[in-house]
């Protein structure tokens, strides 16, 4: 019983501990600047109204304006006026913090350009990726030929290679191709994943041999044995392989940062998140924190959709 | 429907000879099974024929067409495998469409979601479905084309796998030991209804399996496998009374054949110095070996040739199988007595044995079968 308790509590400060970046992103997204500050707020933050100061200093009235607005406020001196605009401003750009981090998440950074673009490279390279494993992983696991376990020692080779210990050498060959800030630039350096091709061998060598000679009697050839009787097989497998790869290339800041030089069209969403570095103007973490927790959303939904079907799986008792 | 021809094939994996020149006609409409213990070779030759591994030297014929290097899918035969190797993620209808599919339908036609809108698509999937339809009412799986393999039982699954065997008209059907994964009681039954599948299609089937009774039941001709040879290949019956080997005889027939260790000289045997009723060649001497089915034996009083002592007694009911120690001979013979002869095989008990001379199968030291004086040489191949 009591070791159980241990269990527990040593399993719940574990959770905690990786929990407690991901609270306090979603808190921030929530709060005021100067609850942020202060560190106050609980959770939520109190939602008290508050002023986009930005907002009320891009109003300030000049001149004309207090000439524009004298009609309206008859009988009464320019800085008069002028007190009752600025008030009136900030009226307006009073808003609940919530709204206002979120908003500017939007506003501030093409963020939904940002989010599209991050769809079409993670999906450009998986989809790449599969293209290129399945087969190899098909002819690593199933078919004989001369020299097929120096290939996939070759494979289990390349595993060790770092992404950041090839970096140059890909940036100098995307550059002499002039391929740098293109989307090609973010994909193609990714599509052969020897990751994918591992993964995916492993799994074909559990599938029994006799279902593809069955398909070869059936008159199916090797690339439509890896369509149409591989790939639905390896449904679980590809599920975990996709989370690895979709989960990398959406959070990748490295690479992006590397090739994608000033075009803002192709950021993908962890390079928007710099748009909200605090520079001259102090810090937007409320923003920032909102962006981050609209970037990971997509992937927390993606998980848990996945997850149902990786505990639903496809029933490989068929096969036996 | 065709026929077959096995042309001295051998087959070498390194330096691993696992066939050894294998010749074997089998004749349009004919069911022969190739039967022996595992890692005969068996089921490579199966391979070989059906195109899905090479044979190192030798040919396969079908129809009198060479077709070593014609790929499995053109040499239009149909296997069932062991494991079915049904595909997990389709259907029972889609499983048995899928030889069709691949055959009847373009590449284009194949395709995904717009493949059925391709012209003339339409026209073959409905006489695609028509047959699937009819194959699985002959295999009456009609009310289960909507599962998937997962929800099936084994018998089901096994009917699948026959399903898509069948529903292309293959020339010739191969089956890999397709009745193994089944309970005993299922396989009884399943070896009843491929038999009369048989007869009902006329076809040729080839039929792999090490159980001999399987063999037995279902073929019109069994080819003993072992080695890589094929040791003989007979009618069920003439592979039972007429062993050309003594491995064949170990091989077929269960209980196994009492193998007892004579003496020959002047045309008679002796076991352990008392002469046996059954005769030899003249000119035959020295130590040779005879073999007694079980059923040859039966219990003797005066006239007993062999004596010795009950040590384990089965009782299936209709019959008794008793295995009896003999004296001066350290194996144990068994018996097969009838249920009336209970009250005198029991343990421990001394009992006499006596067997009808020409019963006996005489094997010369080399385990060739020699035929002696009582039994006219059949007219048998030996392959």
């Amino acid at each position: 019983m009591t070791r159980d308790l241990w269990k527990h509590l040593i399993l719940i400060l574990g959770a905690l501990i990786v929990i407690a970046p991901f609270y306090m992103m979603v808190s921030y997204s929530f709060k005021s600047p100067g609850e942020i500050d202060r560190g106050e707020g609980g959770f939520f933050g109190r939602q008290e109204m508050m002023v986009d100061e930005r907002c009320v200093k891009l109003r300030d009235p000049d001149r004309d304006d207090v000439a524009a607005a004298a009609p309206r406020f008859p009988n009464q001196t320019d800085s008069q006026i002028r007190d009752a605009l600025v008030a009136e401003a900030v009226a307006d750009c009073q808003m609940r913090p919530i709204a206002f981090n979120y908003t500017k998440a939007f506003t501030e950074a093409p963020l939904l350009r940002y989010l599209l673009n991050g769809v079409i490279v993670t999906a450009s390279i998986f989809l790449i990726q599969i293209v290129v494993a399945l087969p190899a992983a098909y002819a690593l696991a199933k078919l004989k030929f001369w020299g097929r376990e120096a290939v996939f020692s070759l494979v289990l080779f390349c595993l060790l290679i770092p992404v950041h210990a090839i970096a140059l050498p890909l940036y100098i060959m995307l550059a002499k191709v002039g391929l740098t800030n293109t989307y090609a630039a973010l994909v193609v350096p990714w599509t052969i994943s020897v990751f994918g091709i591992f993964l995916m061998r492993q799994f074909f060598m559990t599938v029994p041999d006799d279902l593809i000679d069955a398909a070869r009697m059936d008159g199916m050839g090797e690339f439509a044995i890896v369509w149409r009787v591989m790939l639905p097989t390896a449904i679980p497998a590809l599920l975990a392989f996709a989370i690895f790869s979709v989960v990398a290339h959406w959070n990748d800041y490295f690479w992006p940062r590397i090739v994608v030089t000033g075009n803002r069209d192709l950021f993908t969403p962890p390079l928007g998140l710099r748009e909200f570095k605090g520079d001259g103007d102090g810090s937007f973490f409320g923003p920032m924190m909102a962006t981050a927790t609209v970037i990971v959303t997509p992937l927390i939904v993606a998980f848990l959709v996945a997850q149902r079907r990786f505990i639903e799986g496809i029933t490989l008792s068929g096969m036996k | 429907m065709a026929d077959l021809q096995i042309d001295h094939v051998t087959k070498a994996f390194g330096d691993t000879q696992v066939l050894k020149g294998i010749s074997l006609d089998i004749a349009d409409g004919e069911f022969v099974s190739l039967v022996g213990p595992s890692g005969c070779g068996k089921s490579t030759l199966l391979r070989i024929i059906a195109g899905l591994e090479g044979q190192t030297s030798g040919a396969i014929r079908i129809n009198g067409q060479d077709v070593s290097g014609i790929r499995a899918a053109d040499r239009n035969l149909s296997m069932v495998f062991q494991s079915y190797a049904l595909y997990p993620h389709l259907t029972v209808a889609e499983n048995i469409s899928v030889p069709l599919k691949m055959r009847q339908l373009s590449a284009s036609q194949r395709l995904p979601v717009i493949g059925p809108f391709i012209p003339g698509a339409r026209n073959r999937n409905v006489e695609i479905a028509a047959a699937v339809k009819h194959a699985a009412q002959t295999l009456e799986i009609d009310n289960l084309l909507d599962r998937k393999p997962g929800q099936l039982s084994g018998g089901q699954r096994q009917r699948v796998a026959l399903g898509r065997a069948l529903v292309r008209e293959p020339a010739a059907f191969l089956l890999d030991e397709p009745l193994s994964n089944l309970d005993a009681k299922l396989r009884v039954q399943t070896r009843a209804e491929i038999a009369e599948l048989h007869r009902r299609l006329g076809a040729t089937f080839v039929y792999v399996t090490h159980d001999q009774v399987e063999a037995m039941t279902m073929s019109s001709r069994i080819a003993v496998m072992m080695g890589g040879e094929i040791l003989q290949c007979d009618a069920p019956d003439e592979v039972y009374n007429n062993p050309l080997d003594i491995r064949v005889a170990e091989f077929i027939g269960s209980p196994k054949i009492n193998i007892l260790p004579v003496e020959a000289s002047d045309g008679a045997l002796t076991f352990d110095n008392v002469v046996l009723p059954t005769l030899a060649p003249k000119n035959l001497s020295g130590p040779v070996r005879i073999g007694l089915r079980p059923e040859a034996l039966r219990l003797a009083g005066e006239d007993a040739v062999l004596a010795g002592q009950v040590v384990h007694v089965e009782n299936l009911g209709s019959e008794i199988f008793a295995q009896i120690s003999l004296a001066g001979h350290d194996g144990r013979v068994t018996l097969r007595a009838a249920p009336e002869q209970r009250s005198s095989l029991y343990i421990g008990a001394n009992v006499g044995l006596a067997f009808d001379g020409s019963a006996a199968l005489l094997f010369g030291s080399d385990g060739k079968r020699i035929f002696n004086p009582h039994t006219v040489p059949a007219q048998s191949e030996v392959a």
